[in-house]
């Protein structure tokens, strides 16, 4: 008689399915209703433009999608992409100036509380008031400042200024780029390290050295990222620029003007076409400052 | 406004009020005797900036309430003919109150649906799909992909099949919680994260409470200033939302002040810069209430561990 | 030969004075650890000698020339700060190579500088790697060879080991003290953590409130505190009330015990008697008393006794395997030492 020993073996799974999948899979449920929320008032509209671009009267087709962006649409892009990128620029070389004299003011203290306060309120401002505001500061005829320098002599006007134009749009759109920016990279600016600074000139850098070689290197990918936040916000902006003026190279201004069946644009299809393209540059974009922010906070956590 | 700060988002006041080190930027120069200068070019930068920031609201100001052309300014005409009657004007038309309704009931609309829809999922996210998390923000992310103007033309398609929808002016209140979304959500979550959620949770269930008693009494307190912020935010980009509503002929504030400023220009303006003095009230009072909340400065909190994406409801006022 | 002196330098931070008068001299080839509490002017003297600050009065000389209004860039000397200073864009090897370049060496004679320093501190296999990547320990030597690639006169380190985890605080610091040595250099090493100090110094000078205490071996300051405060600071006390007695002695809770410091002090002061865990023993004569803790160190073991004419618990240290016998509660007896104790005025 051997003596069997029977060892109990647990087939693979322990009594009842293992609950931590199980509740995983149940778990997914309370996100429905934020999902489904999205899909119906965000997806939809979204995709039902992409549809209406790629639908002609033949089916399924993708010329609309390249009419929208050649001819009069591609000047359009082209002038929009120009200008939101002089736009950006402007913002990021003065936000940045800006945030760094915030940075390094410490006296008075406060300050910078209330540069970032009021940074927190004018990121935000836009549309009708602002357009509004500036037409008092600087348009053509009720323009305060117009009239000051017309009298002192100078009619910028003249000289092919105009609210309207790409040098006034910039002008104005820097009133919510700039605090935008301020906020961004204020938080960068703090990242940087004291001992950073004083690590250099111990082993011989001056000013510029630092700047040059670890300043600027580690803001980097922040101002690359507030450029393209600035790019973007610009590329959007709409309410502003409807009362300034009504170019129709201002990619916006274009789409509003077919939504109100501005036949020019073309078929429909054309016109939703110049939509999703819109909304092609503003995902790649944000896409592009995502990739950026992330590459910024790795250095910003050291 | 609420957040944490260490988080690099843009509309958050108490940015400024850093509790980390001293930054790398002290005025005077590292390693130099006398640098006393250094602080000329930050002062001339900011000083500039103030002239900037402040002479458009002053001249918005001067139009609006003083009834003398901009060429007729001098010396002697500087101090005459002000008076606060174009704002009354703009009460007075009979279109203002019922679009100042509107405004607000959207606003208040928006914010209800919004609390509502976020803050269990927000809670729900971090409790249970922690994972999740940077999938979440990247949705977050999408409605900044689709800016207003390129929404309302997807609204504009779809209207045709839903105009039992779309014909309500409240039809707007879902989609302005889709453009208030990033930040709002935002808001939450980094109010969530400056609270040890686990714990609390833990505790109260464990004390036996349910999870709707749960919500109440121990995570909305805590979330007092997240929710505060998010929704003045919301608040403010509601009442000065244009884009939208002018495309779908809503008659919300905004688009009656568009129309207001083309028939009546003076009173117009009044109007325009009342809008801009509320909004900037709202945020004043925000800011207000939020600091009497945090009288406890938070720990530092690295950033790498807070969002990526800004605050600010870009491309809807704008 | 490189020292580093400072003369009477003084330091006020708007009514805060750091620095009363700091003399120090650092002599070629020297670990001196300036050591103590935060706010005793540690930082503010090395900060002054490396030119993040300026002193209001007084002057720091390097190897006797005067650098007291030089700004910080151009002088050599090396410095490890305490955390976070390697630049996070640039490699290890390019963090090395920093100050190399800034002093416009061919890049031949700074590729071999940057491979002996990698390999003086032992991180070879880590050239090029990122900050990010390193841990602690591994970033504060790449700062140290950082800033010796420079071959400055003085190396100053600050608070070097204090933001890194226990066991590599010990390995580190010792790598610290074995490169100095080796290299040679005049060293200016600050600290809180007075068993680093002990374990690595050639002098330490035990500073308090913007004052040197006591300037001396790390035996002479820990055997021979000059003062109650570095008595206290370095290493610990036990403290007795009582008054001096005739001669070298000192009156305890009714004994007699030979103090040779008593002698400074004129019979019947009212003193507060110091005196370290060590030097007490448990014999049997001495004041009774009951155990009240062990607590067991490793190599030494404390006992803590609750002493019956006072009610206060004192701690002796025993030494390997003399207390495992002891359980809480036993009565024991308390013999005082009292050759190196410390006598303090009340």
């Amino acid at each position: 008689m051997t003596d069997v020993i029977i060892t109990e073996v647990e087939g693979g799974r322990t009594a009842g399915a293992p609950p931590s999948s199980a509740r995983r899979n149940w778990a997914w449920v309370g996100l429905v209703p934020f999902f489904a929320f999205l899909f119906l008032f965000l997806i939809i509209p979204a995709l039902s433009v992409f549809f209406n671009a790629l639908r002609t009267e033949d089916g399924f087709s993708l010329a609309p999608l390249g009419e929208a962006f050649s001819g009069q649409n591609f000047q359009a892009f082209r002038f929009s992409i120009m200008f939101s990128a002089g736009a950006a620029i402007v913002g990021v070389i003065w936000g940045t100036l800006l945030a760094y004299a915030a940075a390094s003011l410490i006296r008075p203290k406060w300050l910078r509380n209330l540069i970032t306060s009021f940074c927190g309120v004018a990121a935000n401002m836009g549309g009708l008031p602002l357009a509004f505001a500036f037409i008092t500061l600087l348009g053509a005829r009720a323009g305060v400042l117009t009239n000051i320098l017309n009298w002192l002599g100078l009619d910028i006007y003249e000289h092919g200024f105009d609210l309207g134009n790409t040098a006034g749009l910039i002008v104005v759109y820097s009133y919510f780029n700039v605090p935008l920016m301020v906020l961004i990279t204020l938080p960068a600016i703090d990242g940087l390290k004291q001992s950073w600074r004083e690590a250099c000139a111990n082993l011989g850098g001056t000013t510029w050295t630092y700047w040059r070689r670890v300043g600027l290197p580690v803001l980097t990918p922040s101002l690359l990222g507030g450029f393209l936040l600035l790019f973007a916000n610009s590329f959007a902006a709409y309410a502003t620029a409807a009362i300034l003026t009504d170019n129709s190279k201002i990619v916006s201004l274009r789409i509003a003007f077919f939504l109100g069946g501005d036949v020019s644009i073309g078929e429909d299809a054309v016109g939703f076409g110049l939509v999703a393209w819109m909304i092609i540059v503003m995902a790649v974009c944000m896409s592009l400052y995502w990739v950026a922010r992330r590459r910024a906070e790795r250095w910003q956590s050291l | 406004m609420d957040l944490p700060l260490d988080a690099p988002l843009p509309i958050d006041p108490e940015l400024g009020a850093s509790t980390t080190a001293p930054t790398a930027l002290a005025p005077q120069s590292v390693g130099r005797p006398n640098a006393k200068y250094a602080r000329i070019v930050p002062i001339t930068v900011v000083t500039i900036s103030a002239f900037f920031f402040l002479l458009p609201l002053l001249t918005l100001a001067r139009h609006s309430l003083q009834n003398v052309p901009a060429f007729l300014l001098g010396k002697d005409t500087i101090f005459t003919k002000w008076s606060l009657e174009p704002m009354w004007r703009a009460f007075d038309d009979p279109k203002f109150m019922p679009s100042l309704k509107l405004s607000l009931m959207l606003a208040v609309g928006t914010v209800f649906l919004t609390l509502a829809l976020l803050v269990p999922t927000a809670v729900w996210t971090h409790l249970r799909l922690p994972k999740m998390r940077t999938f979440i923000e990247f949705i977050t992310v999408l409605p900044y992909m689709i800016p207003a103007i390129a929404l309302v033309a997807g609204i504009v398609i779809v209207k045709p099949h839903a105009r039992w929808f779309l014909n309500s002016d409240f039809a707007l209140i879902p989609f302005y919680v889709v453009l208030a979304l990033p930040f709002t959500y935002r808001s939450i979550d980094a109010g969530l994260r400056a609270i040890d959620l686990r714990t609390l949770v833990d505790a109260s269930r464990s004390l036996g409470a349910g999870w709707g008693t749960t919500l109440r009494k121990v995570l909305i307190p805590n979330l007092r200033t997240a929710i505060i912020s998010a929704s003045f935010l919301t608040a403010a980009v509601v009442i000065g939302e244009y884009t939208i509503a002018s495309t779908l002929l809503k008659k919300t504030l905004p688009a009656f002040q568009r129309e207001y400023t083309q028939r009546e220009p003076q009173a117009g303006y009044a109007l325009n810069l009342l809008a801009l003095l509320v909004t900037t009230l709202l945020f004043v009072l925000l800011s207000v209430l939020t600091k009497k909340r945090d009288q406890s400065r938070k720990p530092y909190v690295p950033p790498a561990a807070e969002p990526t994406l800004p605050h600010t409801p870009t491309g809807t006022l704008t | 030969m490189t020292t580093l002196d400072f003369i009477s330098v003084r330091k006020t931070f708007g009514t805060t004075v750091a620095l009363e008068g700091l003399d120090l001299d650092v002599q070629q080839g020297e670990l001196i650890t300036l050591l103590g509490p935060s706010g005793c002017g540690k930082t503010t003297a090395l900060r002054i000698a490396a030119g993040f600050e300026f002193a209001d009065s007084g002057a720091v000389l390097v190897a006797g020339s005067d650098i007291t209004r030089t700004p910080a860039h151009k002088r050599n000397m090396g410095m490890v700060f305490q955390s976070y200073s390697l630049f996070p864009n640039l490699t290890v090897a390019q963090n090395v190579e920093f100050g190399l370049r800034t002093r416009k060496l061919p890049s031949e004679q700074r590729h071999r500088r940057v491979h002996e320093m990698m390999e003086l501190v032992q991180l070879t296999s880590m050239a090029n790697r990122y900050a990010h990547q390193l841990s602690g320990g591994q970033q504060q030597r790449v700062a140290l060879a950082r800033a010796l690639a420079i071959q400055p006169q003085v190396l100053l380190l600050d608070e070097p080991l204090s933001a890194l985890d226990a066991k590599v605080r010990t390995t580190l610091r010792d790598e610290i003290r074995r490169i100095q040595t080796e290299v040679g250099i005049t060293t200016l090493f600050v600290t809180h953590d007075q068993e680093e100090a002990l374990a690595i110094s050639d002098r330490i000078c035990v500073m308090s409130q913007g004052r040197v205490e006591q300037l001396g071996s790390p035996t002479e300051v820990y055997r021979r505190p000059s003062t109650a405060f570095v008595a206290r600071f370095v290493g610990s006390m036990n403290e007795f009330a009582g008054h001096v007695g005739d001669g070298a002695e000192v009156s305890v809770l009714g004994r007699r015990i030979a103090v040779p410091s008593a002698a400074a002090h004129t019979t019947g002061t009212p003193v507060s008697l110091l005196v370290r865990p060590e030097d007490l023993a448990l014999e049997a004569d001495g004041f009774p008393g009951s155990v009240a803790s062990i607590t067991f160190q490793g190599a030494t073991t404390l006992v803590g006794v609750r002493l019956d004419v006072s009610d206060t618990i004192v701690s002796v240290g025993v030494g390997r395997g003399k207390a495992d016998d002891l359980s809480l509660g036993d009565r024991v007896h308390v013999d005082v030492h009292g050759v190196n104790a410390v006598t303090e005025p009340v």
